[in-house]
């Protein structure tokens, strides 16, 4: 029998090194309403890194992801207090252009969300919004994409298809093809698998692993496995609050807080 | 006491009177409707012939049709879908889009909802007092007034109905792209709501092809062909109106035709409105 001696800490988060941070959270709240939902939240993410989110349903998590591109801001009744750093700028005062933020941190959804419209204008879509690019080099920004998001040899011969012919899988790289399309920092996947069966679980996956190389990757899962899998740093929330933030390896292997521990081996959740 | 033999068998009595009285009450509504197709089509299939789109209304006793009628009644329809669509597409996105749970955003959708019940003569009346009387003129223009003034709230109505069931996500998706809202609006939820709306506008047009009471104070009639909308202006309902009252046989017959036209007109229109609602499509 495996016996503590030390007292378990209510929360533990790793500092990062401040050279490999991209976006650094401070001491953020979130409020819907009169109700808040996030409390106090301080963590970093690394640049060219797998961070993963992880929490039972309701812990927030979905709302952090949702704060740092300010999607909230669509809702008037939701606000957010504290920073959002972005390369040591402050994404959430009332100056930034949110429009142009939006475009540098991208956003998957949790379930596939095809436009209306063929395949190579779902992906052309936010391209057009911030470049004039001509003929042949948005083709080139098109394929380029849809290279990266594992998606070219199954589309190249129907991009004038409509978008929503595509299988759900399909449908989902679609939307990581769209969204690093406009060449963002930082790419926000919410969840992005949780409507996909396990073969297209695991090309979603090995895309998000090719696609660290290059961006800054926040994803939220409910599946532990994923985590472990995809992920360099996971942060364990619990209602509302960052209870533990570390590396993948350490946080599933000796997580230290005893909230962190019962939820990874399952003792909640 | 639920199992004993008694109560089940009332209760199989009272299930198979309370389905005899739905299937009369369904028997006498769709005998109406029978009626009403049979005499329609008995009566005017008959005045149904070419010199009814070739011919403008005659006199009593001599040869004619109803061309000034069905042009004068599609350039009115089609002025008044016209601004009824602009209108209405535009409110009804606004109420969705951007008032969706303000308090004016309410104030204003019951407002719709009360034009939208509101009686056509009431709306012919109007337009009378504000367009007719004073130019002491009726017009074509007047008539398309007051049958845009009928379609668009139901236009605004539909075009908020369907624009709501877009999913939040597909807004989301456009926005985290770095889209502003117009442009979310314009490229993609009324892309994807295009089937809808069109069947709210179809519907619509359906509505105001058939109404009578808004145009008898404002186009009007004319005995001759006219394109010019300043002038009283001839249409199908009107003509049917004036002409099934006449003691004429030969105005009597065309009156039927003419009903039978609208009736033909309506239902494709709605059937095709079906069709379009139905639209595939794929999650």
């Amino acid at each position: 029998m495996n016996v503590q001696v030390e007292m378990p800490q209510e929360t533990a988060v790793l500092e990062l090194p401040p050279e490999i941070v991209k976006l650094q959270i401070k001491d953020l709240n979130f409020f819907y309403g009169q109700k808040q939902s996030l409390f106090d939240v301080s963590v970093s993410f690394a640049a060219n890194a797998v961070t993963a989110l992880i929490g039972p349903s309701g812990c927030g998590k979905s709302t952090l992801l949702r704060t740092l591109n300010r999607i909230y801001n669509l809702y008037p009744g939701q606000r957010a207090t504290g920073q959002v750093l972005l390369d040591g700028e402050d994404m959430l005062g009332p100056r930034v252009n949110v429009a142009a933020l939006r475009a540098r941190i991208g956003m998957v959804f949790q379930k596939p969300t095809p436009f209306p419209m063929s395949i190579f204008d779902n992906v052309a879509y936010g391209v057009r919004l911030y470049e004039k690019l001509g003929k042949a080099d948005l083709a080139n920004r098109v394929e380029d994409s849809l290279r990266r998001a594992a998606l070219w040899d199954e589309v190249k011969d129907k991009l004038k298809e409509s978008g929503l012919s595509l299988s759900g899988g399909q449908q989902q790289r679609l939307c990581v093809a769209r969204g690093i399309a406009v060449k963002p920092e930082v790419l926000l996947l919410d969840e992005p698998a949780s409507a996909l069966d396990p073969i297209s679980t695991a090309r979603l996956e090995e895309t998000i692993s090719e696609l660290k190389r290059d961006y800054t990757i926040v994803i939220v899962t409910h599946n532990m496995g994923q985590a472990a899998r995809l992920s360099d740093h996971t942060g364990f929330m619990y209602l509302g609050k960052l209870v533990e933030f570390g590396e993948t390896e350490q946080l599933f292997t000796n997580p230290v807080t005893t909230r962190a521990r019962d939820y990874i081996t399952g003792r909640f959740g | 006491m639920s199992t004993s033999p008694a109560p089940r068998l009332a209760r199989r009595i009272n299930e198979l009177v309370f389905l005899a009285f739905c299937w009369t009450a369904t028997a006498v509504a769709l005998l109406f409707l029978a009626a009403i197709l049979w005499s329609l089509l008995s009566q005017g299939i008959g005045g149904l012939d070419l010199d009814i789109f070739t011919k403008s209304t005659p006199a009593p006793g001599s040869v004619g049709g109803l061309l000034n009628a069905i042009v004068g009644s599609l350039m009115m329809c089609v002025v008044a879908m016209v601004g009824a669509v602009l209108v209405g597409v535009l409110a009804g996105t606004w109420l969705s889009e951007y008032a969706r749970d303000s308090h004016y955003g309410k104030v204003v959708r019951f407002l719709n909802d009360v034009l939208l019940s509101a009686p056509s003569i009431l709306v012919g009346l109007f337009v009378y007092e504000v367009l007719v009387a004073p130019v002491k003129g009726f017009s074509g223009l007047a008539g398309s007034v007051a049958l845009g003034l009928l379609a668009a709230p139901v236009i605004t109505r539909t075009t908020e109905d369907v624009l709501r069931l877009q999913p939040t996500a597909l807004r989301e998706a456009s926005v985290a792209l770095g889209a502003p809202v117009w442009r979310t609006i314009l490229a993609v939820i009324w892309k994807s709501a295009r089937g809808g709306m069109l069947t709210g506008a179809l519907l619509a047009f359906a509505r105001i092809s058939g109404e009578t009471a808004p145009l008898l104070f404002t186009a009007l009639n004319n005995q001759f062909l006219s394109f010019d909308l300043t002038k009283p202006t001839a249409n199908l309902p009107v003509v049917i109106f004036n002409f099934a009252l006449s003691a004429y046989d030969d105005w009597r017959r065309l009156a039927w035709a003419g009903a039978l036209l609208i009736a033909a007109t309506v239902l494709t229109v709605t059937v095709v409105a079906r069709i379009l609602a139905r639209e595939p499509r794929r999650s």
